[in-house]
């Protein structure tokens, strides 16, 4: 398995997701259920950090868009930390920096979402 | 696509199951890190061979058993030319759009492959059914 996916939660109804490594057709199910599972228990404010990610492709950027609707339909949210430049460029080439809000570190992501 | 004999074939066969694309992801690193391709320009070319092997899988999904994946690298010295190739039916919808033909098969995968690569074509091989794609990046001179 290529991806580690480590979930913790700073702040009352915040949750952060960690990856590490690649999220791709193979490990991007686990993602999914990962933030399926964390809107079940009603932690509706999601983090994505994708800072260790080293590959992700479209089965990811669809699990996160998927992420970001449920999570809206809650009246959640699900924001992103990224600076990797790499990944940073597949959210400017799709189009969806205009869909998440994506921030450049842990603290400014939690900032965001108080 | 120009069609000149290659200075070198390399060719990859991998099962049509998600735990394989990250294999061929691997190899077409190796093989376009020996060419004269920038970091950046590598890492387009594996996200986009990357996200032709699962478009195949999922066409794939839900089948019992299929035909593997090749994968075909003809490498010339200005140019990598990227063919994967797979028997699986195509999902019966609307003809394509003229000048594309079957891409828009891959949605947001099509997207970004179109995006990393210089040019792209897809076809279905009428004797045999398979289908086609042909991914093509030129070294920057």
């Amino acid at each position: 398995m290529n991806l580690r996916v480590e979930t913790q939660t700073p702040q009352d109804g915040v949750a952060v997701v960690a990856l590490s490594g690649e999220v791709d057709v193979y490990t991007s199910p686990r993602v999914k259920q990962e933030i399926v599972d964390l809107l079940n228990r009603g932690l509706t404010r999601i983090i994505v950090d994708t800072t260790k990610v080293e590959y992700l492709d479209s089965t990811g950027l669809g699990v996160l868009i998927g992420g970001l609707k449920r999570a809206r339909e809650r009246d959640g949210d699900l924001r992103l930390i990224c600076n990797n430049p790499r990944i940073l460029r597949i959210f400017e080439i799709t189009g969806l920096t205009k869909i998440f809000d994506i921030h450049s570190s842990e603290a400014e992501a939690l900032e965001a979402v108080r | 696509m120009t069609t000149t004999q290659p200075d070198a074939v390399v060719e990859l066969c991998i099962p049509a199951r998600p735990e394989y694309v990250g294999v061929a992801r691997l190899a077409i690193l190796g093989v376009a890190s020996r060419m004269r391709f920038s970091y950046d320009e590598v890492e387009d070319i594996r996200l986009a061979v990357g996200e032709a092997c699962t478009s195949v899988l999922d066409r794939a999904e839900g089948q019992a058993e299929t035909e593997p994946i090749r994968i075909r690298c003809l490498i010339h010295s200005d140019r990598l030319l990227v063919e994967v190739r797979d028997t699986i039916p195509l999902p019966e919808k609307a003809p394509p759009a003229e000048g594309e033909p079957g891409l828009d098969d891959f949605q947001l995968g099509g997207v970004l492959i179109r995006i990393l690569m210089d040019e792209v074509s897809s076809e279905e091989e009428r004797e045999t059914g398979a289908h086609l794609v042909r991914m093509l990046k030129y070294v920057a001179r």
